[in-house]
């Protein structure tokens, strides 16, 4: 069981991320007596579309967080990358350049961010907001109150196809999961990055190359958000300036309820994607329900309290009876 | 006997505060020798510019009598040089053998080309290292946080023995080891010295450093004031050096 995808550093998170999918389970069976729209399958479906790009996300957030990082301009870089490219495509690029000019933009600016963090020793906090403000401001430069819709098929699909009656943004998110999984426990990369989370100077004198991780893994953010970005504007078949607006939140939360540390040093995949379904089944049964979005929004906040403070008892950092 | 690595003139200030000054030392093949001083001192300060941990803003080192620059923990690990640093052994989130191989992993190949980490291997390897010495560990797996002191600084210990190493520097490696565990690290650090392997340890132990040494380096304020023959000095002698200083 060691080998299983949930976190080799501690077997307690294999059973977090059971603990968690029962509550997953739990919820949607409660949601769906409350309710029976929620249950039918074209919803559950939905749900799941609809989680997929904040799956995409926090899965690269799980890397951010387990190296003792945050980043906040996740959704102001989902802006900026899919009007460039959405732009470029429209006016005559090749779709595939355009995607992949997407993920170019996506992976150097997350680099950079990186850069600023690891070189020039910024907290991330303070560089991702820099960061999260200037990049907002150049997607509204670019786009300010414009609507760009219209990609083509070939595009759309990735958003709106399905795969034997699987949407395609579900099966891309699973399989970036396992794919996100597998890197974070199985690879020099992803124990590198929990090492740097766990203890920089510690990692530094091992001889692990902790500025170059640093920079991988918001590159490896940058990435995520090109993806989800990619799945977001073909799936709704539009982008514009404010798009994303808030998306970090949502995105941190879900890795936080996943039960990834905030302090470092560790965290589970597995949990995000379960943390991101929570949230996703959340805000739709809220919606169902006629809740109005600003409550939305102060629910989601009291979850990620709940949740940290649950880390927390389980980490045993509590008050007076602390540990690192 | 011949040396192994000579510095010279090595100074490295914090700010306003000179944490080594001057200092110029050799260590030989095979000996082991041991750094005195007060708390503050400067030895931590000293083997961190040897591990390439820390570059020194002035000085030279030279290895094998080639002059080479340590600017980084791979580098010195290059050049045959392992390092056990103060208080920075582990890291509390990892389970046991990551922590034993961070830096310096087993890998093997998925699908032929994927290289993934072998901890199948880590695992099989990891006991083995430990079983050379006397801690019994319940589950490898699980991080080392909780784990006591000793068991701690075992396996930080043990790390070294992964490397091929020509200079293992020790800081205060006997600190929280009980008495049967900190008898098996005496034993592997002559074992060491019969392999031709230098071995620099700091230590406040001085029982420890008479029983190990073969020659003393006593630093006081950032400077090496002096370096005896353990054989031709005496306890009271190095307490004399450490409190006052030359005079
Ligand atoms: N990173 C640092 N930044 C600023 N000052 C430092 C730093 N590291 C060490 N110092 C200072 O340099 C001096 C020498 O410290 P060092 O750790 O080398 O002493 P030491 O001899 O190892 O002491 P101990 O026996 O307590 O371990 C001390 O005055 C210490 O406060
Ligand atoms: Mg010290």
């Amino acid at each position: 069981m060691s080998d299983s995808l949930i976190g080799n550093a501690d077997r307690k998170w294999l059973f977090q991320g059971l603990g968690l999918t029962i509550v997953v389970i739990i919820l949607a069976i409660l949601f769906s007596l409350i309710n029976p729209k929620f249950a039918t399958i074209t919803n559950l479906l939905n749900v799941l579309t609809q989680a997929s790009y904040y799956i995409i996300l926090a899965v690269g957030m799980t890397f951010v967080i387990a190296a003792a990082g945050i980043d906040l301009s996740v959704g102001s870089l989902l802006a900026l990358i899919t009007v460039v490219s959405f732009e470029l495509i429209k006016n005559g690029l090749d779709p595939i350049l355009g995607v992949l000019l997407m993920f170019l933009m996506g992976g150097t600016l997350g680099a950079f961010t990186g850069y600023l963090i690891s070189y020039i020793n910024i907290p991330p906090f303070i560089a991702t907001l820099g960061i999260m403000v200037s990049l907002r401001g150049l997607a509204l430069v670019h786009s300010a109150g414009k609507m760009h819709y219209g990609l083509p098929e070939s595009l759309t699909w990735i958003g709106q196809g399905d795969i034997i009656g699987i949407p395609v943004p579900v099966l891309i998110s699973l399989i970036f999961t396992l794919f996100g999984a597998w890197l974070f426990n199985k690879t020099k990369f992803g124990l590198h990055a929990r090492s740097v989370g766990g203890n920089r100077e510690a990692a530094r004198l091992a001889g692990v190359n902790v500025n170059l991780v640093e920079i991988l893994v918001y590159s490896f953010m940058g990435l995520s958000v090109a993806l989800g970005g990619l799945i977001m504007i073909t799936r709704i078949d539009s982008t514009q300036a404010t798009i994303g607006t808030s998306m970090e939140i949502h995105v941190i939360a879900a890795v936080i309820i996943g039960g990834t540390s905030l302090f470092g040093g560790k965290g589970t995949v597995y949990g995000t994607l379960m943390g991101a379904i929570l949230l996703s089944m959340m805000t739709n049964a809220l919606v169902i329900a006629g809740v109005d979005y600003f409550w939305q929004l102060f629910i989601m906040g009291i979850i990620v309290l709940i949740a940290v403070t649950i880390n927390n008892i389980r980490d045993k950092r509590f008050l007076f009876n602390s540990k690192p | 006997m011949q040396s192994f690595i000579k510095v010279e003139n090595l100074t490295k200030s914090y700010g306003g505060l000179k944490a080594i000054e001057e200092i110029t030392l050799e260590i030989r093949k095979g000996e082991i020798l041991s750094l005195v001083g007060d708390n503050g001192a400067g030895k931590s300060t000293f083997v961190k510019t040897l591990a390439g941990a820390q570059l020194p803003d002035s000085g030279h080192i030279e290895i094998d009598g080639e002059a080479v620059r340590l600017e980084s923990p791979k580098k010195a690990e290059f050049y045959g040089i392992g390092c056990l640093h103060q208080g920075l052994g582990l890291i509390d989130t990892l389970n046991v053998p990551e922590n034993v191989f961070l830096g310096r992993e087993l890998q093997k190949k998925v699908l032929g080309i994927f290289p993934q980490l072998d901890y199948q291997k880590m695992r099989t390897e990891t006991r083995d290292l430990l079983n050379q010495f006397s801690i019994k560990l319940p589950k490898l797996n699980d991080a080392v946080v909780n784990l006591s002191g000793g068991q701690r600084q075992t396996i930080a210990i043990s790390r070294l023995l992964l490397q091929k190493v020509k200079l293992v520097i020790m800081d205060e490696p006997m600190a929280a080891l009980g008495v049967e565990e900190g008898s098996k690290v005496l034993n592997l650090i002559e074992k060491m010295r019969s392999e031709s392997v230098s071995v620099l340890i700091i230590s406040h132990n001085l029982e420890h450093v008479f029983k190990l040494s073969d020659r003393i380096a006593v630093m006081k304020n950032g400077k090496l004031i002096k370096v005896l023959e353990a054989q031709n000095t005496s306890r009271e002698e190095i307490v004399k050096l450490i409190t006052f200083g030359l005079s």
